[in-house]
């Protein structure tokens, strides 16, 4: 028995293997790649697909709207200058980080179980990157001027404050962006030759043919591809840590009441990870009823990114909590302790206990082993995790920035009906994109599952 | 799992008892630790206030190697790692010192006056926000009560786990399924109580400065202290049976990983502390760092980023290095150390000679005098028990790596 693929049941020695038995090499090419390649549309996917597509174009309006009229369209002022937008992106850009945890870091660490949920969780990664560069793109107010973000010789003089922690979120989200694409494509270039050998007619096999870069599957592509994909594994998992950490720096390093805290980088990722897992949750849940692939994400899988959902859940409580504890030990005349008393009590205490109740308090059912199994509960506390963590950044974003240090400068931010246009638009682009993406390419790594049977053991140690 | 089977009903504990040669580490720390205890004890009276001093640095120290192993055995019953199970009964041993840490927390308090600035009547007299700090939370008998309960939680987990440890060198015990229950539990109370302990015990000394990720930098030190104290012992007693069988040089290589995971995770809370500080450059915050990088201090500082990151985190990139038992407890011991230098640089600024770098012969002699103590009494626990849990789900699988 491979060492990889035991795991040790709470009572002793009994065996969970990763996929369910049954499977021979050719049945999991068969099973996957016909998602693809044979499968007929459903009315199912199409009226997805369209109610989707439908959101993506009042995302076109609200953002066309806004590049006509400017920013003043949305609820943002003086003193809440960042509004949705910000709270949006540091929302999708979290979201992305499990995408990296699981194809990266597991993979470092060997745990086998990855190879059936990395895929579409890289997927996952690489569209909430794009929802969340839309954000701050538009944000800038002149987004043809956006290219001055980077730091580009030109005769104008403008050059990029290297000081500012902004500045250091474009590198942070371009390298990631850019890591991640790569991964992936690397990661699916032995799947798209097995769909160009597969497919019956011209046009696939063309495109997945000339997207798999002439794969022929030799020991020597092998060899290359297995270093390759651990270089880039190895190259992925500092990004897991410093891009949530430089977002963190955006509002830490700025002296903000409720900003300005230590704890903010690891908590950051932190809360990046944990609405990851229910964001890959809300995906894998609906995704393996509908396509039949109970057998390959298994019940322990959802088991897995439940346990961490509540790991990764509870260090962002511990960071809640140091906040408000350092706040009051700071004593009862320090600003600390006013913008928690605010967060209390003030005018956005509704949304402040609500983040309470959906990213700590609902949670902890996740002690329990059945509800961790259970993936219909799995799947509406995965919602209310998702909901938790963007009021989460609302609170960050918002409270913080609507009572600073000077009364006579405080003020109120309400958002308009475009501030939920767009947010509900980038929502419509992801689940586009994914409805796109289980259709046309392999949302289970075909040859990464192959290597989890017992059949090729050997080779894999 | 036929094999398995096969293998445990042939263990007998005496195959895995402590190796002989240990009493006679226990016996000559026992002797050091007393007599740098005897010179402890002339420095508390020609110098008390440096003799606090030292004792809280002393006390720091190893309370982090104990607790670190507590942590560590939470993160093993956590993670089910087979790597954790060949250092677990060091790990067991090394907790179980939390004992001595609590006897020794008492004179701590009887310093309290000397140390701490909510305890001095003249600051206090002139200060308003230290008079409310003191009237609500740090007071004397408030921070004893505290620590006492710290004390009783910590105390508490570690019975547990050494208790159903125990149960696991006999057959037929279901020891495994409680200590996966307790452990999630368990890493919940252990880093809330380590934060605050961090706080009262050291955070407290600068009253006024605040950082939220300070326990966690107490935390990740504790576990980095406890995992080299850890690899040192395993490769000392893998000179002998029946350590030299089972320390598998995959094991080794397992704890240099976690030794350069836990370096880079210090190296991250400590730079962000300091960058979101430097950045924010309030007076009430920049303070804590001006007293820490001026009049000596900032080479002391260079020093911890150099020699606690840079050089052991290249060190620890090189596969071969965390495979080569010599090389890799040369760099554990090393890390203790820094241990130490982390500490003392967190500690000593915070008092009167601001004016510049502080040292006392007595900030070497009392961690040592602790040290020597603590090593011994870790010995008298090490040898209480076989080397390894003879009937844990994992033991076949470590005994019989062939099988697999």
């Amino acid at each position: 028995m491979s060492t990889q693929d035991i795991v040790l049941d709470r009572e002793g020695l009994a065996e969970v293997p990763v996929i369910e038995p049954g499977h021979t090499l050719a049945s999991v090419t068969e099973k996957i790649s016909d998602i693809v390649l044979v499968r007929p549309l459903s009315i199912g996917w199409v009226a997805g697909f369209l109610a989707c597509a439908s959101l993506v174009g009042v995302l076109g309006v609200a953002v066309g709207y806004l590049f006509y009229k400017g920013t003043g369209i949305w609820g943002i002022n003086i003193p809440v200058g960042w509004g949705f937008a910000i709270v949006n992106f540091v929302w999708w850009i979290g979201i992305g980080h499990a995408g990296t945890l699981i194809s990266a870091i597991l993979h470092l660490l060997r745990q086998s179980w990855r190879n059936s949920i990395n895929r579409f969780a890289e997927a996952m990664t690489l569209f909430a990157v794009m929802c969340a560069g839309v954000f701050p793109l538009i944000h800038v107010g002149r987004p043809w001027l956006a290219y001055w973000l980077f730091p580009i010789p030109n005769t104008m003089g403008v050059w990029p404050q290297f000081r500012s922690p902004l500045l250091w979120d474009v590198f942070a989200v371009s390298t990631y962006a850019t890591i991640s694409a790569v991964f992936w494509y690397t990661g699916l270039i032995p799947d798209l030759a097995t769909l160009r050998d597969r497919a019956t007619t011209p046009i696939p096999r063309f495109i997945y043919g000339a997207l798999a870069l002439g794969w022929r599957g030799e020991a020597r592509h092998w060899h290359r591809y297995e270093s390759a994909y651990l270089l880039l594994a190895g190259l992925s998992t500092p990004l897991v840590l410093s891009v949530h950490t430089v977002v963190s720096f955006d509002f830490a390093i700025s002296i903000m009441p409720g900003w300005h805290t230590t704890v903010f980088p690891p908590y950051f990722v932190a809360g990046a990870i944990y609405s990851g897992f229910a964001m890959v949750l809300i995906l894998a849940i609906p995704v393996r009823a509908v396509y039949n692939l109970k057998d390959m994400i298994t019940e322990r899988h959802l088991e897995n990114a439940a346990k961490v959902m509540l790991a990764t859940g509870l260090i962002v409580a511990y960071g809640y909590i140091l906040e408000i504890y350092m706040a009051w030990y700071s004593g009862p005349k320090s600003i600390d302790w006013f913008t928690v008393h605010n967060r209390f009590f003030g005018p956005y205490a509704g949304p402040y206990w609500a983040l309470w109740i959906c990213n700590i308090i609902i949670p902890q059912v996740l002690w329990i082993k059945s509800v961790r199994r259970s993936p219909f509960l799995l799947f509406l506390i995965s919602l209310v995790v998702l909901a938790g963590m963007w009021l989460e950044r609302f609170v960050i974003v918002i409270l913080s920035l609507h009572r600073d240090f000077v009364p006579s400068s405080w003020g109120m931010y309400y958002p308009t009906k475009w501030d939920w246009a767009t947010y509900f638009g980038t929502i419509g682009l992801f689940l586009m994109l994914i409805f796109l993406f289980v259709r046309v390419l392999p949302m289970i790594s075909i040859f990464e599952i192959r290597m989890l049977l017992p059949e090729a053991e050997a080779k894999h140690k | 799992m036929s094999t398995e089977v096969s293998t445990l009903s042939r263990l007998n504990p005496a195959d895995f008892a402590v190796p002989a040669a240990m009493d006679k580490i226990r016996s000559r720390s026992l002797v050091v630790g007393v007599f740098f205890g005897l010179l402890a004890l002339i420095g508390y009276f020609t110098s008390p206030d440096a003799f606090f001093r030292a004792y809280l640095l002393g006390f720091m120290a190893w309370l982090g190697v104990s607790l670190g192993s507590l942590g560590l055995l939470l993160v093993i019953h956590l993670t089910n790692g087979r790597w954790g199970l060949v250092i677990r009964r060091i790990l067991e041993a090394a907790a179980k010192n939390c004992w001595i840490m609590f006897f020794l927390f008492i004179p701590l308090c009887l310093g309290v006056p000397r140390l701490y600035p909510w305890a001095k009547a003249d600051l206090l007299a002139n200060s308003e926000s230290l008079r409310w700090i003191h009237g609500e939370y740090l007071s004397l008998d408030k921070f004893a009560a505290r620590g006492a309960v710290y004390f009783a939680i910590w105390l508490l987990l570690i019975h547990f786990f050494t208790e159903w440890s125990k149960q696991q060198d006999s057959p037929g015990n279901r020891s495994h399924s409680r200590l996966g229950a307790l452990a999630g539990p368990g890493a919940l109370l252990f880093g809330f109580t380590i934060t605050f302990a961090a706080v009262d015990w050291v955070m407290s000394l600068s009253y006024g400065w605040t950082s939220t990720i300070y326990g966690l930098l107490f935390l990740i030190g504790q576990l980095l202290s406890a995992l080299c104290l850890a690899t040192i012992v395993a490769v000392i007693l893998a000179r002998y049976e029946p350590m030299k069988a089972l320390l598998h040089i995959d094991h080794l290589h397992d704890y240099g990983k976690f030794m350069l995971t836990f370096t880079m995770v210090w190296a991250y809370f400590a730079f962000s502390q300091w960058l979101i500080m430097w950045a924010g450059n309030l007076p009430e915050e920049i303070t804590w760092y001006k007293d820490r990088l001026h009049g000596g201090w900032q080479y002391f500082g260079l020093f911890l980023a150099l020699f606690h990151f840079v050089v052991p985190f290249m060190m620890l990139l090189s596969a071969q290095l965390k495979k080569n038992k010599g090389t890799l407890v040369k760099v554990a011991c090393w890390m203790l150390f820094m241990r130490y230098l982390d500490l003392y640089w967190l500690i000593m600024p915070n008092f009167e000679n601001k004016g510049g770098f502080y040292f006392h012969w007595l900030n070497v002699v009392v961690p040592v005098a602790i040290g020597g103590v603590w090593v011994a009494l870790f010995f008298r626990n090490l040898q209480g028990r076989p080397l390894l849990p003879l009937y844990a789900p994992l033991t076949g699988a470590v005994l019989e790596p062939a099988h697999e």
